[in-house]
């Protein structure tokens, strides 16, 4: 029988809260890639959407406020036949975590990262997140956000993301088709995953999404992914992705906006110097031998400290 | 009395190559069988300001450094000034005559606090404030100056057109070793074991060699004893940095993270260096398995100290031995992410050389004053193992001890070192790999849903791992399965589960790995001590004896859990206590009333972020026992 990716926690997110929506696509994106639980490694960060992990019957690490990008890292950077998903809230990522953010796009460590974007901080009572767009005042205010909103699509591109892409959480079938598609990436995925906070978000709800979202791919001649290693070729896509990402109001694009599969992973970086880091990655790597004596060697190694006499 | 004792100077400007001319003076000397022991002191600077290399040279092993000192080499204009008070009748001091006529104020890479200082001593005793003022006061202390002119002396080696500047470290290493009546033949072997066996650059190193002999030679007023050749060994010379990166290879280290940060980076650095190599398991394997053959660590050098901790910690949930290393301001940064290792349980080890604080404080100095912080770091109550190595030997062989105290208890280890053992030089032997043991977790079964926190008698549960089991962490408390609860009972049992480890280390560890006694329990004075001043400390130990004064030692090493019972045992015998550490409040002696209700009443401390020297240990016992002065500042060291 198939491996059932759902725990039987009951889920205890808002009624008609966006997350339910990205956990389902989640575990049918898990379930379709035939893979034993035990190779993936679920993260989060804190808040609403932090609670994700428990709700997936695989491995699960649960983190910090901001910090659900390094701690992905470290398992993917040990263990790197894993598949690392990592979800994070706007103001995990893009506020408390931004730097990690930032980073991330420059390491091109081989995983997924999702960003749940519903413009408030939720579990502290609808605070503003950095997605907020400046004047707009939704009902957790005391007055409007006096802070401008940042834009996570041309931040992702502009740090080196290899993938970016966005999609909304009510249309399960297409989330998890660009989760897939994510996934599948090598390298650094990206996806703005739009969600209304039904408690706290009056302005961006469900039915002002739907009255806006477009699909890109519908259109035949929509094409983002950069087919050689020149820099003119990824130039072009990079720029009419940046484009698409000001595209926002009336007519909201959702689908792959930029994909590069043509930039060395980090763990294919590594593995330049590291020569067996994929087939002896840092997690199996034997470090005793039977007498529990270890097997690295001062002599071997150090050569250069050693004054020979 | 060893035939042989010589502290030694050399001073210079930072960038200007003053390592290389220490590691040719330790390098020499252990080829010609002497050990040597010395360490680096500098500003937060590239390039300019005064920088230099302190070290002793003896036929036994050297662990301590004393001042007045009996040979300085100033291969600048600051040095001279600075340093003026570190000599005495017995002093050689070498100098740049071409700076003779140089006036204090030119001197611009001294700092105005420390010019005043200097001025003010010239003034007080009459003297010119000008380098020659310096030098006549060092003669008035009995120094005896040996004018040099660099340049002269380059120029006349390697002809005009090599910059003289770039020699000074060379010559002035070449002169120091003829002073000091070293046979050129291993000053030339040092220089060779440091820079290489390129052609041009050996050519020039053999001409600065002669020019440095010949004119100590040419000196008729210079009687210079030529120094025995003695039985030498092949020896690892190693700072506290590059020991703790030997010991993390060793035991088995494969993922390393890190922000730079003085002075710790020098270790990832260095690791950064070394992270491909073949295991001893060569022979054995197999050609199928002949990937098996190398091994290495990933070393990454992350956005932040926060980023570092974070990879190190879920790293480590993999199986893999990961670690990370820092110094106060990053380990300032990593608290809360401790705090999350703590509540899942992750065996991570974070070295912490500590420099002096607060905030960024003095960032090249040295401080043990991390010692509360690194016990309390992190939120909450959890159990943390914190643990401290003072000299090159301990750090390699503790580097791997704190990776068996994580994995076998399950718990972040914060390995404290101090930036006076980081940066200092040690002559190591090689190992005895047969002595080291590695000792992992126990781990749970392969497969799903294990209970990654199942209560155990001993507050350690099953290891299980990612890539193996289904495992769930969080930072919230949580369930067995390690799902989130605020269930009071499962709250009580967890607190109780995680909190009984403290007494499963102190019951587990082994008692000589956690505290130390040094010496005759009736002894008339105990010293309590940590971290890097036991070589200073043992040192004194014996011109005290010669005294008829016998001393012992408390050398603690476990301080979280604190070994309350053995401590206790050790203090309660002593007749003289004097606490010693180097930083303002105490804090071993505060651990100590707190843990064991002792109440040290006498106090050697030091916090103005120089090392710690016999002279000035010597001087602070003898006060408390003499004069019954209840708490002495060291203050040596420029």
């Amino acid at each position: 029988m198939a491996h059932n990716f759902r725990t039987d926690l009951w889920v205890d997110w808002c009624p008609g809260c966006g997350d339910f929506g990205i956990l389902a696509a989640l575990q049918q994106t898990m379930a379709e890639l035939n893979k034993k639980p035990e190779d993936f490694a679920i993260f989060s960060g804190i808040g609403c959407s932090a609670k994700t992990p428990h709700y997936i019957n695989a491995p699960g690490m649960h983190t910090l406020h901001g910090r659900v990008i390094p701690f992905a890292t470290g398992v993917k950077l040990a263990n790197p036949n894993l598949t690392v998903i990592a979800d994070g809230g706007d103001g995990d990522l893009l506020s408390i975590g931004a730097g990690h953010f930032v980073a991330a796009g420059r390491r091109n460590v081989d995983m997924t990262i999702i960003i749940h974007n519903n413009g408030v901080y939720g579990l502290t009572k609808g605070q503003a997140s950095p997605t907020m767009p400046r004047g707009e005042k939704t009902k957790g205010l005391q007055r409007p956000n006096i802070l401008d909103s940042l834009n996570p699509v041309a931040l992702a591109l502009s740090v080196g993301y290899t993938f970016v892409a966005r999609a909304f959480s009510f249309d399960v079938k297409n989330t998890k088709d660009i989760i897939m598609k994510a996934v599948k990436h090598r390298g650094t995925s990206v996806i703005d995953l739009l969600q209304p906070c039904p408690t706290y978000n009056d302005i961006n709800t469900k039915e002002w999404y739907e009255e806006r979202i477009y699909y890109l791919d519908k259109d035949p001649t929509w094409d983002p992914v950069v087919k050689d290693a020149t820099s003119e070729a990824s130039e072009e896509k990079f720029i009419q992705a940046i484009k698409k990402s000001l595209e926002w109001g009336d007519k909201i694009p959702l689908g792959v906006l930029y994909q590069n599969d043509l930039v060395p992973s980090f763990g294919d970086r590594i593995s330049e110097h590291l020569l067996n880091y994929f087939e002896v990655p840092p997690s199996s790597s034997p470090i005793l031998n039977e007498e529990g004596n270890p097997v690295a060697r001062m002599e071997t190694i150090f050569t250069d400290r050693l004054i020979r006499r | 009395m060893p035939l042989v004792d010589i502290d030694l100077i050399i001073g210079g400007p930072q960038g200007g190559g003053i390592d290389s001319a220490a590691q040719i003076v330790i390098r020499a000397f252990s080829i010609a069988g002497y050990e040597a022991y010395g360490i680096r002191e500098y500003y937060s600077n590239i390039k300019g300001r005064h920088s230099y290399f302190h070290v002793r040279i003896k036929e036994t092993p050297v662990r301590s450094l004393r001042y007045p000192v009996d040979l300085l080499v100033c291969l600048d204009y600051e040095s001279p000034f600075v340093h003026m008070d570190d000599v005495s009748e017995k002093t050689k001091v070498l100098y740049d005559e071409d700076l003779i006529n140089t006036k204090l104020d030119q001197v611009l890479t001294m700092e105005p606090e420390t010019k005043k200082h200097v001025m003010d001593k010239l003034k007080a005793d009459g003297f010119d404030t000008t380098l020659a003022g310096a030098i006549n006061y060092m003669k008035k202390k009995g120094a005896t100056p040996y004018p040099v002119s660099f340049r002269s002396l380059v120029v006349g080696a390697l002809g005009p057109n090599k910059p003289p500047a770039r020699y000074a470290n060379t010559l002035g290493a070449s002169l120091a070793m003829a002073l000091m009546g070293l046979p050129a033949e291993f000053t030339s072997r040092g220089i060779e074991s440091v820079f290489g066996k390129k052609k041009e650059v050996v050519e020039d190193n053999e001409k600065i060699i002669k020019t440095g002999y010949d004119f100590v030679k040419s000196h008729n007023n210079v009687n210079i004893k030529e120094l025995p050749v003695r039985p030498a060994k092949d020896k690892y010379i190693l700072t506290g940095n590059e020991a703790v990166g030997i010991g993390k290879v060793i035991g088995g280290l494969k993922l390393q993270t890190y922000y730079p940060i003085t002075p710790a980076a020098d270790e990832s650095f260095f690791l950064e260096g070394h992270d491909y190599f073949e295991t001893s398991m060569g022979d054995e394997i197999d050609k199928e398995n002949e990937v098996l053959k190398n091994t290495g660590v990933v070393v990454v050098q992350a956005e932040d100290e926060i980023s570092a901790i974070a990879m190190a910690i879920s790293g480590a949930m993999t199986g893999t031995r990961t670690a990370t290393g820092t110094s106060g301001p990053g380990f300032s940064l990593m608290a809360e992410a401790i705090g999350y290792a703590g509540i899942n349980e992750v065996p991570v080890v974070v070295t912490l050389y500590q420099r002096g604080g607060p905030s960024t404080g003095l960032p090249t100095r040295n401080s043990q004053a991390d010692l509360m912080f690194a016990i309390n770091a992190g939120h909450g109550e959890f159990p943390k193992i914190v643990y401290s190595s003072g000299d090159v030997p301990e750090a390699i062989y503790d580097s791997v001890r704190v990776f068996n105290y994580a994995e076998k208890f399950q718990v972040p280890v914060i390995h404290i070192l101090d930036k006076n053992l980081a940066n200092s030089f040690f002559l190591v032997d090689k190992m005895d790999y047969s002595k080291i043991k590695i000792e992992r977790w126990k781990l749970a079964e392969d497969g799903e849903n294990i209970e990654r926190f199942k209560f155990t008698d001993d507050g350690v549960s099953p290891m299980g791992l990612f890539g193996k089991n289904i495992i769930w962490l969080t930072g919230d408390e949580h369930s067995e399965l390690g799902h989130i609860t605020e269930d009071p009972e499962t709250r009580d049992a967890m607190m109780v589960k995680r909190m009984t480890k403290l007494q499963t280390i102190l019951n587990e560890i082994p008692k000589e790995e956690q505290v130390e006694f040094i010496g005759n329990p009736t002894a008339d004075v105990t010293l309590l001590s940590w971290g890097s001043n036991k070589g200073v400390i043992l040192s004194v130990f014996e011109r005290l004896k010669s005294e008829g004064i016998s001393a012992n030692l408390v050398y603690v090493k476990l301080m979280n859990p604190f070994p309350t019972k053995l401590v206790t045992k050790y203090l309660s015998g002593a007749k003289v206590l004097i606490d010693l550490e180097n930083n303002y409040t105490a804090q071993l002696a505060t651990l100590v009333k707190q843990n064991c209700g002792i109440d040290v009443q006498n106090f050697i401390l030091k916090y103005n972020g120089r090392h710690t020297t016999d002279d000035e240990v010597y001087e602070g016992i003898k006060r408390v026992l003499e004069k019954k002065e209840k708490k002495v500042v060291m203050i040596r060291g420029a």
